[in-house]
This record gives C-alpha cells, sequence and structure tokens, in this order.
C-alpha cells in the first residue's frame, strides 16, 4: 500500500508563490478570501532561539493518516470500486463524501455527495480546506496531490513550477523514493504539536531557526474537530 | 465555460456517467476525471492536462522565461515552463503563472482611446485606430515641423517597444531610447563593469556562475525576492552544492536568512567595506598574485589608493562588527577562484558612488582572479541570431546632434542609446537647452517610475501632445492624450529571442492565442505609424514574415523550430583558461584603474565618498521587490494580487517601539519635502536597520481603472522627490530620500538609535 507524501526543503524555498499561484491556475481556485488549496505564508524576519528567521509556510492538505475531517463528514457510506493507477488491481470499499483513496492515502472529496455542510473545513486543524460558496450548490475543496495529474506520471501543479525544487513528492512506503529516502535520513519533520497529531504526511526540513519560525507559527495547537 | 456552470454540470452529470458505465469500466476515479471538464463520454482530464500547447516566451518580468500555453476550448488556462528549456525547464515564477490573468482582465485597454478631461484625470472617448494614429501621425509631424527632431522624445522599455523605437530614431531625434530601465535601474553596474571588463557583466543578464561558486557574496542584491527563475536556480544550487554565503544588506532579506554571514551595513557606505576588503586583501597576500600580473591593468594604483582603509575604520564607518566583517572576507578568500563576487543590478541609489561601488565589487572579483573560471564572473556565450531587414530603415541617415546634446555631461553614457530621463524631464519644463514637446511612451509607468513624479507630472502638463502604447489603463495611460491598446505577449509574435548565460538557447514568442477585444500586436501598430509619417522601416507585412526572414538565415523556420520543441539550445562556453584570459578591453586586460575615468575628473579607483545620513529624525527610505510583482506593472493581476495585495512599511522593532507603532499600525510616511504617501500597514520586525524603513515597490496606485488595485498600499516613487544624477552616465540615484512616520494626526520621528560617525555628513533640510 502507497502513502503519497511531500518533503518541503525550506532551504531551496525563496518564497516566491509560484506553487500557490500554479495550483490557483490548475484548478481554477477562486480568489475570494481563505480560498485555497495550496498556499504560501510569510514569517518573520522575527528573532528564535536559533537566530533571526525571515521564511516561509508554503501549505497544502496533509493527507493525514487520521485524517479528521473525514472522520466528521456526515454523509452515508456508499461502496466504490477503487483501481490503482500502480499495478491496476482494483478493490471495494465504503466511503464518506471524503475519504483516505485506499491505493495512495491521498485524502480526496467526492464532488458529486459532497453536501457542502463544511463540517470537515471546521475541523481541519491546518486550515486546508475551504467550502466554495460562489457555486450555486456549495462544495468542500482541498488539494489532492493533484491525484489526476499524478495518476497519468505528471508532478503536482507546485512540483512541477517550484523555482527552487524544494518540493519533493513521492510514495513514503517506497523505499526507493526520495521522500522515503529523506525521511529516514532524519531532519525532515512532520508539523504536529503536543495536542494535534493526527499524522500528516507534509515533512519540512530546513535550518533549525526556520523550521521553529515555522512551528511557532503554524503549528496546530487546537482539536478543532472535537 | 464560466466555472459556475461548470460546477453545475458536473453535478448534474454524476448520475447520467455512472449510467454510462464510465464509472464501472475504469474506476471511480477516471469517471471523477471526464466529470470535471464536463464532457462525459468523451473522458477529458479536469485541469490542464489534455490541453493544447505552444510554445512561447513569457513576458511578466524581462527575463523572459521559455514557456508553454495550455489552451482548452480556445482559452488559455495555464502557464508553464517550456520543459525543452535548459534554464526554466517546466517551472515558471508566481508572475509568470499569473499571465493568464493578465489577459483576461477585465480592466483591459480594449480600443484606442482619446482624453476628454485633463491630463491625469482618466476620462476617455473610445476612437477608432485610424483616427487614433492619423493624431499620432499629424502631432508627431507637427511638433517636428516647429521644433525640429529632437523636440521628440520616447520612453521605451520591453520587446513590445522595439518597433516603434525604429521610428523615433528613424525621424532623428537623439531621444529615442530613454530606457527607465538603464537611466533609473542598471545604468551605473553596466558602465563600472564594461569600462573595467569590457562587456556587461550585469545589465539585463548577471554572468555569474553562482552554481559552482564555493562563496557567493551578495551586496544589496535580493535575489528571491527579485524573483528571474534561472537566476534564483543558479543561486540555490550554488548553496545546496555547499557554498558559503555573504549577504551585506541594511535590510534582512530572503538571501539574508540564508547568509553564513549577515552583515547589516549602514546604507551608503558600502565602498568603505569594499576597498577596507580590498586592501586586506592585498595586505595579507590573500590576492591571486599570477592571475592580477598576467591580466589586470592598475594593481599598484589600487594598493596605494585603498592603504588607509582598514577593517576598524570601515567597521566603525559601515556600522559592523570588526570580526564579521574579517570571517567575511576570510571565508570569500579561502574559496577563491571560485567565488562569486556578485556584480549587483539595480545600481541607482545615491547617484554620486553608484558606478564606484560596482568598479569595486569588479576589482574585488579580479584580485580573486574569479573571473572566466568556475563558480567566478563568467562570458556571455553568443547565439547566432540574425535580424530581418525589413525592419530598419533602408537608407542609412545619420542623426543631426543638436547643438548642444543633453547626453553632453555624461562622458560614460556612451556607447548606450537615448538621454538621462531627468535631462528629458528637465528640458520638457525649461525648454532648455532645447524645447521638448512630444513624448512617446511604450511599456513604462511613467508615474510610478521615475523619480519624482511631481516634476514629471508638471512637465507632462507642459507637452503639445503625449501618446502611449498599454495593456492596462494604468497611471501612463490617464496622463496620455491618446492611448493604443496593445496585445499582450500572448497574443503576438515578436523578434526572436537569444539567451547567451550558463544555458544558451534561441527561441522565439508566438501568439497562444488570438488578440482579445481590438487591440493590435505592436508590430502592427508601429508599422501603421510609419506608413502614416511615410518612412522606410518596418516595411515587413507581418510579424511572421520578419520571424520567418531571421530564421531563414539561421537555416530555420517556425515550423522547423516548433518541431524542435520551440526551442534550439546551445552548448555554453562560459570559462577561460587564465593564461590565455583575453578581456574584450581595449588592452585585452582587466582595468583595476580606470584611465578613462581619471581623464573625466573621476576617481580612477574608488574613494569612499560618503552620502549624506539621514537628518535628525528621519530614516533613509528603502525600496525594493515584492516577489510577485514586478515594477508596478502586476498590482492589478488577479492572482498576484491576491498573494499579495498591499504593501507593508518595515520599521525596526526598537525604534517602532519607541515611536509607540505597533506591527499592522495604519501609518503613513513623510519624506523630507514634506510630501505624504497613501496609508499603508507597518511592519515591525527586528530584520531592518533602525535607521531605515523599507517599502516593497509598485503599490499605491492612482489610476481609478485599475480596480482590484487602486488605493493598495504606499507607493515608494512618490516619496523619491530628491535625486541624485550620476556624474558618468546621467542615471538617478534613488535612495536618497528621507522619511519619518505619520500616525493618526501626531508626526513622529525616528530616534536615532546607531549614532551616526563626524566624517559622515547628515543631509540638510531645506524647509521653512
Amino acid at each position: 500500500m502507497s502513502q503519497y507524501a511531500m518533503v518541503i526543503d525550506l532551504d531551496r524555498c525563496v518564497g516566491c508563490h509560484a506553487c500557490a499561484v500554479a495550483c490557483r491556475a490548475e484548478w481554477n481556485v477562486p480568489t475570494e478570501e481563505g480560498y485555497r488549496r495550496n498556499w504560501l505564508k510569510r514569517i518573520g524576519p522575527e528573532n528564535t532561539p536559533h537566530g533571526l528567521s525571515y521564511t516561509f509556510y508554503p501549505g497544502l492538505c496533509n493527507h493525514c493518516d487520521q485524517p479528521v475531517c473525514v472522520d466528521v463528514c456526515p454523509v452515508e457510506p456508499e461502496e466504490r470500486l477503487f483501481k490503482s493507477f500502480k499495478d491496476g488491481s482494483s478493490k471495494k470499499m465504503a466511503i464518506k463524501a471524503t475519504y483516505k483513496e485506499p491505493f495512495t492515502g491521498i485524502v480526496l472529496i467526492d464532488k458529486g455527495r459532497c453536501e457542502g455542510c463544511g463540517a470537515c473545513v471546521e475541523a481541519c486543524p491546518y486550515k486546508a480546506r475551504y467550502l466554495d460558496e460562489t457555486l450555486d450548490d456549495p462544495k468542500a475543496d482541498k488539494c489532492t496531490f493533484c491525484f489526476e495529474r499524478i495518476s497519468r506520471g505528471e508532478q503536482p501543479a507546485c512540483v512541477k513550477t517550484c523555482i527552487g525544487d524544494a518540493r519533493i513528492f513521492g510514495d513514503l512506503n517506497d523505499p526507493a523514493s526520495q521522500v522515503a529516502k529523506l525521511v529516514k535520513a532524519g531532519g525532515a519533520r512532520r508539523m504536529e504539536s503536543k495536542v494535534v497529531k493526527i499524522g500528516p504526511n507534509v515533512y519540512w526540513k530546513g535550518k533549525e531557526k526556520d523550521i521553529f519560525a515555522l512551528f511557532k507559527n503554524f503549528a496546530p495547537m487546537t482539536k478543532t474537530w472535537e | 465555460m464560466k466555472r459556475r456552470d461548470f460546477l453545475k454540470f458536473s453535478a448534474s452529470t454524476t448520475l447520467a456517467l455512472a449510467a454510462l458505465g464510465a464509472g464501472e469500466e475504469e474506476g471511480f476515479f477516471m469517471a471523477a476525471r471526464s466529470l470535471a471538464d464536463g464532457k462525459g463520454a468523451e473522458p477529458m482530464p479536469a485541469g490542464s492536462l489534455g490541453a493544447k500547447e505552444v510554445t512561447s516566451v513569457c513576458e511578466m518580468c524581462f527575463w523572459r522565461c521559455p514557456i508553454v500555453g495550455k489552451v482548452k476550448n480556445g482559452r488559455l488556462i495555464k502557464i508553464e515552463g517550456n520543459p525543452n528549456s535548459p534554464a526554466n525547464g517546466a517551472r515558471v515564477c508566481a508572475r509568470g503563472n499569473s499571465g493568464v490573468q493578465l489577459l483576461y482582465d477585465p480592466d483591459r485597454l480594449k480600443y484606442p482611446l482619446k482624453r476628454m478631461g485633463k491630463r491625469g484625470e482618466g476620462k476617455w472617448a473610445k476612437i477608432s485606430w485610424d483616427e487614433a494614429l492619423d493624431e499620432i501621425a499629424f502631432n508627431m509631424e507637427k511638433v517636428k515641423k516647429k521644433y525640429g527632431p529632437h523636440a521628440l522624445a520616447y520612453f521605451d522599455h520591453g520587446s513590445s517597444a522595439e518597433f516603434m523605437r525604429e521610428i523615433f530614431k528613424t525621424l532623428g531625434t537623439e531621444n529615442y531610447s530613454s530606457e527607465p530601465a538603464f537611466f533609473q535601474c542598471v545604468g551605473p553596474v553596466i558602465a563600472a563593469y564594461l569600462n573595467s571588463m569590457g562587456y556587461v557583466v550585469s545589465g539585463t543578464r548577471q554572468y555569474i556562475d553562482m552554481a559552482n561558486a564555493k562563496a557567493i557574496l551578495l551586496v544589496g542584491s535580493h535575489i528571491g525576492e527579485n524573483v528571474h527563475v534561472s537566476h534564483v536556480r543558479e543561486f540555490v544550487a550554488g548553496l545546496q552544492n555547499g557554498a558559503k554565503l555573504v549577504v551585506v544588506d541594511p535590510r534582512f532579506s530572503v538571501a539574508a536568512n540564508k547568509a553564513d554571514i549577515y552583515l547589516p551595513i549602514r546604507p551608503g557606505t558600502d565602498i568603505a567595506l569594499l576597498m577596507a576588503w580590498v586592501n586586506y586583501v592585498i595586505q595579507h597576500g590573500l590576492y591571486d598574485k599570477k592571475f592580477v600580473e598576467k591580466n589586470c591593468i592598475g594593481f599598484e594604483d589600487v594598493r596605494n589608493a585603498v592603504k588607509d582603509y582598514t577593517l576598524e575604520w570601515a567597521a566603525r564607518i559601515c556600522d559592523l562588527n570588526v570580526n564579521d566583517i574579517k570571517a567575511a572576507i576570510r571565508i570569500l578568500a579561502v574559496e577563491s577562484p571560485h567565488v562569486a563576487i556578485h556584480p549587483g543590478r539595480h545600481s541607482t541609489w545615491y547617484g554620486k558612488g553608484d558606478v564606484e561601488r560596482h568598479h569595486a565589487l569588479a576589482i574585488l572579483a579580479s584580485l580573486f582572479g574569479a573571473v572566466g573560471r568556475k563558480g567566478g564572473i563568467y562570458f556571455p556565450t553568443p547565439v547566432k541570431k540574425a535580424h530581418a531587414h525589413c525592419i530598419r530603415r533602408k537608407e542609412k541617415e545619420d542623426m543631426e546632434e543638436p547643438d548642444e546634446s543633453l547626453r553632453d555631461k555624461f562622458p560614460f553614457v556612451d556607447p548606450f542609446p537615448g538621454v538621462p530621463t531627468d535631462r528629458i524631464i528637465d528640458a520638457t519644463l525649461t525648454g532648455r537647452p532645447y524645447p521638448i514637446r512630444l513624448w512617446g511612451i511604450n511599456g513604462i509607468n511613467i508615474i510610478q517610475t521615475i523619480s519624482n513624479p511631481y516634476k514629471t507630472m508638471e512637465a507632462i502638463k507642459k507637452l503639445d501632445f503625449i501618446f502611449s502604447e498599454e495593456i492596462l489603463p494604468g497611471e501612463t495611460a490617464i496622463w496620455s492624450d491618446i492611448v493604443l491598446p496593445e496585445a499582450t505577449y500572448l497574443e503576438r509574435y515578436d523578434a526572436l529571442y537569444a539567451y547567451d548565460g550558463l544555458t544558451p538557447y534561441l527561441t522565439v514568442r508566438q501568439p497562444v492565442v488570438e488578440p482579445l477585444f481590438d487591440v493590435k500586436t505592436p508590430y502592427w501598430i508601429a508599422r501603421e505609424l510609419a506608413r502614416r509619417l511615410k518612412l522606410k522601416c518596418l516595411s515587413c507585412k507581418d510579424e511572421k514574415e520578419f520571424i520567418e526572414e531571421e530564421l531563414k538565415e539561421l537555416g530555420l523556420s517556425l515550423e522547423k523550430l516548433n518541431s524542435k520543441g520551440g526551442i534550439i539550445v546551445h552548448k555554453a562556453n562560459p570559462y577561460r583558461d587564465a593564461d590565455k584570459l583575453k578581456m574584450p578591453t581595449e588592452s585585452g586586460k582587466i582595468l583595476l584603474s580606470i584611465e578613462d575615468f581619471e581623464d573625466e575628473g573621476l576617481d580612477p579607483v574608488p574613494q569612499f565618498r560618503p552620502t549624506p545620513a539621514p537628518p535628525k529624525g528621519y530614516a533613509r527610505l528603502l525600496y525594493g521587490r515584492a516577489p510577485v510583482h514586478t515594477f508596478s506593472r502586476t498590482m492589478n493581476n488577479l492572482w498576484l494580487q491576491h498573494e499579495w495585495p498591499e504593501n507593508h512599511a518595515w520599521i525596526n522593532d526598537e525604534v517602532a517601539k519607541r515611536i509607540g507603532v505597533r506591527d499592522g499600525d495604519e501609518i503613513a510616511l513623510e519624506n523630507q519635502d514634506g510630501r505624504r504617501s497613501n496609508p499603508v500597514k507597518a511592519k515591525v520586525t527586528p530584520g531592518i536597520r533602525p535607521d531605515c524603513i523599507y517599502l516593497p515597490h509598485g503599490f499605491g496606485v492612482r489610476s481609478k481603472h485599475l480596480t482590484k488595485t487602486y488605493g493598495k498600499g504606499a507607493s515608494d516613487n512618490f516619496l523619491i522627490t530628491h535625486c541624485i544624477t550620476d556624474p558618468f552616465m546621467g542615471s538617478s540615484g534613488k535612495r536618497t530620500n528621507f522619511v519619518r512616520v505619520i500616525k493618526g494626526k501626531k508626526t513622529l520621528d525616528i530616534p536615532e538609535l546607531r549614532p551616526i560617525p563626524e566624517e559622515l555628513p547628515r543631509f540638510k533640510l531645506n524647509r521653512a
């Protein structure tokens, strides 16, 4: 079984915002306040115990191991047929309107069944989801790791455009992949806190001061789903 | 299809699709994919997959990355880098990605306009292309006849401006290429390297091999905030390969965050630091003696000129820690010759001392032997490029020099065409030494780019006629008598484009979509104007004709180029054997000491001549780039505006505490001449010196027709009212302005937290 994941290397990131805009272009995300599948926040310059830091939070959905957004979805599960784009094998699984895809570990939304209640949007401690109210029939939306692109052997849009090659994407459970190697080598960290530990699959690496500033400003501190 | 429609459609087709069996057969996701495009049984992937692709060249900034436009149903939906480009591959920056929103900006100029209200008011009437072009041609002829050719001035920037330049040139004015790109930006660095090394080490490009460097020095270069994709990539690659980084900057920039040693220098003292480093390198024998002996002229002059500049002295003048500046120069020296002494780019800082600062950087690089070697300054690789004969005028007429040229006072403006912008504005205002009565503007925000916009606006009021070619109704448009709406880079062909950096290539811009509205391409506009003026230039029928002519000379055609992915990659030849180095100077050597400068009464070797320090109560105004914006051109772009809607004034945290300003407070800035900015939010940070306030450039747009950005943020340029003209080539030094803070009704003086040494003069306030 695969678990797709991303490592973001802040040493390679210059905070150019290409990732955020490429995602908005690829998925035609409206520009209303808070509507985002992918974003870049600037941090600092501010003091840290490790020195002055001016760094970034290039964020996206973490495709968590325990996705609380899926837990809170009120839609009745229905059985669906899933097919692996890697080896063609298939399996059936009952899913709500949002679910963790069984072959990739990617958290997706079944737009056809999403009722637009906004429960998942509220639940996500990373604010990675938004409710698209520009639609007559509002739906939740979020990063899909560009599922449609990767299933065709393409890179996610944010990875493809990254000018510093700061985003490394792949299957964490494939020991030959670059993400697996980087995570195994240590130094790439999940953005968790003592309170919020739901197994995010985006990892961060960089200078100690930058990781400190990033986590201090953005690591989630409340159980938004309870 | 509108987004709203498209989702409505997809929701309603869920069941229909299931009935078609797509879901069953291919699995849930295959069905989802077809749904997203709304095509049902004919699966078409969502997003940009499956789009028609057209290769082209970006012009969201002037680095011009090769791109691919992705078109679905006749609409451009996405832009990516051209994967065949050795410079950027499939990558483009935020601006490159946002070209889509320039093309489809509802605020775009859609047809020719004639001014109805006062200049600057922005009231127009729609007119036809014939009326617009006839009126421009009539006024050009009239002004030329009455006042002579030099009464015509042309302000130009970018590829859209190239064809119309031929018209002004052919009409015989000396004011035909008065590029702010040169006189308001890169002039000093160009003059420094052209005179010391014989070529433009930094101008549009920076030939500095950071990717292969073992140490990198940046003096005020904001790589990462100034985003040029391949340049950023080379910088990041160098650091990833283990290069040490030294950053000299009064502000803690993105690059500074990545530095091994960061030196928060007192503004205006860079030459003190550089010449003290040069002295240290010479005194401690850290220079490449063999290289200097063989390849440089004037070493003894330099040794003598810098002998009194000690690190201790520099530390005091520059307000730096002496151990840090010693550690920094040792890092650079240890790694020489594979050390990238970045030449800099935007260099119109203080007016006096700008050429010298970059000359000092050239000297430092030369002492390290870091020229023509891996990791140092490298040589461009000429990419063969033909010139279509049908562009240029047929018979070569020599321009008749005016009795007193506006170029006269500036000995090193040659070999560049055009006239210092400041001088054109003065001549327009005063009529001396000759009258200037007509301006043509192409590709420039004349109000937000040229220093002292108050003076520029006064000058415009004096003109007989002013016209512009524009994409958006910004400040230039509202000050014009006639505005010509131009096709964007995504709707047109342009001349062949050759890149001569580390990854050389030849490529071409071609339309990704047909021109929208009633806009025309720059070539069409220039050709129509030339025809009306009966000029013998721009004789090719259209862009395609001259591109084919240019390609034919290279044994190519558009079809052939497109079959090769729209780009032809060349092999780079950037390095030289130090023993066989031949510089493109007269002597074939690097001039450490420049006799030509001395002949004009200027310093042959840079000397530290301090620029005035802030007056009591004021901080120096610094400006720079927001990485998602280009100049003042992109603030109205939907996606870029969303990323970075307004600028913030950076204020040192200790200063802010003393004057009672908190992060996010709304303030205004007031400069030494009493000019006040629009309201702007304060960004309180330890990442700036207490004697500086920083504003990212390009905000504070004053045209109401730019509906998304009007009134957002503050304009740095409207605070730049005091400029020093560079004596070498006439560029305008801009970091000679000082501001204090207005909060509510209170004017807050900036406390002086870093005492100023006696040797540094202070700026004298000239106020009643």
